[in-house]
């Protein structure tokens, strides 16, 4: 695959990332009553994990010599969410997440480099996945 | 005065309503949808699609099979449906009728398309079947209002149009982005 591929596909995961960032913020704060006792500290952990790993990406974008790039269209209505709900939401995004970094490891061709890189950001995907899942468990 | 809340009360949001006229699209198109699909079409992340889509999973408008394929359930696929056909009803209007320009049109279309009522679509229909129709006035009206060319005068008083102000003055002064 062609370095301009790789750097269009990792811009997208880059504002995967930021959005996903986003998104915990504004989970973290939209979470009322005691529930916000349960999870508002781990969301903005979360948060700022997904910071860290969109710091990554973007690094990695500049290594292959591009550019980082966004283009947010991101719109969080102000609606009240219980703990539950709020990690279930996170799950749904960071799913989608991990998909992004696998579909883009199966395509990448002739840049071993990238390969571990994005192969590295799937286990930590993996692991921010299992762990919300626990967290759902009955 | 309160017809702004029923925005809130419409069945379905406007990027829901893309949501679902994407999978539709797509299902038309290739014969399977998934997560990144809309997302490319739409143009968003796959996070955002996904956490749109798990609202419209649990209101029952779409499903997911084992593979993690997107399909539309019954629902679903009469409000594609109904969207598509008030998207082509709108666009019609505008472009055929009233002469705005194609990429206008589809802009103004994708914000109108979910919210008008059906009663209002099917009154647009029943005005776009009139003009098409054999009846001879039909033609004569078209070609009259093509052929008016009158300039607003910007004076109330004397327009069988605006009452105590110049509306077409109103409408221009507001940030065509608001």
């Amino acid at each position: 695959m062609a370095t301009k591929e790789n750097i269009q596909n990792l811009n997208e995961l880059f504002a995967e990332e930021i959005e996903a960032a986003i998104r915990y913020l504004h989970l973290s704060v939209t979470v009322k009553g005691l529930d916000r006792l349960l999870v508002h500290k781990v969301l903005l952990e979360y948060m700022q994990k997904t910071l860290d790993h969109a710091r990554s990406v973007a690094d990695k974008i500049v290594h292959l010599g591009g550019i980082p790039s966004l283009d947010l269209k991101l719109n969080l209505p102000p609606q009240k969410t219980t703990a539950t709900d709020a990690v279930r939401t996170a799950l749904t995004f960071e799913q989608a997440g991990l998909d992004a970094y696998r579909d883009l490891l199966e395509n990448i061709v002739d840049d071993v480099p990238l390969e571990e890189f994005v192969r590295a950001q799937v286990g930590l995907e993996s692991q921010h996945v299992a762990e919300l899942s626990l967290l759902l468990e009955e | 005065m309160d017809s702004w809340k029923s925005f809130e009360r419409n069945p379905i949001t406007h990027s829901a309503a893309h949501h679902v006229v994407a999978i539709a699209d797509l299902l038309d198109a290739f014969g399977y949808a998934r997560v990144s699909d809309v997302a490319r079409m739409l143009d968003i992340t796959r996070g955002s699609v996904s956490v749109t889509l798990k609202n419209l999973k649990q209101r029952g408008l779409v499903v997911e099979d084992e593979r993690r394929f997107l399909g539309l359930s019954d629902r679903g696929k009469e409000i594609a449906l109904a969207l598509r056909a008030k998207k082509r009803v709108i666009l019609k209007l505008l472009v055929e009728v009233l002469g705005v320009d194609e990429d206008q049109a589809d802009e103004d279309t994708c914000k109108i398309e979910h919210l008008i009522s059906n009663d209002t679509a099917g009154r647009v229909i029943r005005f776009l079947r009139f003009l098409s129709s054999d009846e001879p006035r039909a033609a004569s009206f078209l070609e009259a209002f093509r052929d008016f060319t009158a300039e607003c005068g910007h004076d109330p008083k004397s327009c069988p149009c605006c009452e105590d102000v110049c509306l077409s003055d109103q409408v221009s002064s507001i940030d065509e982005q608001l």
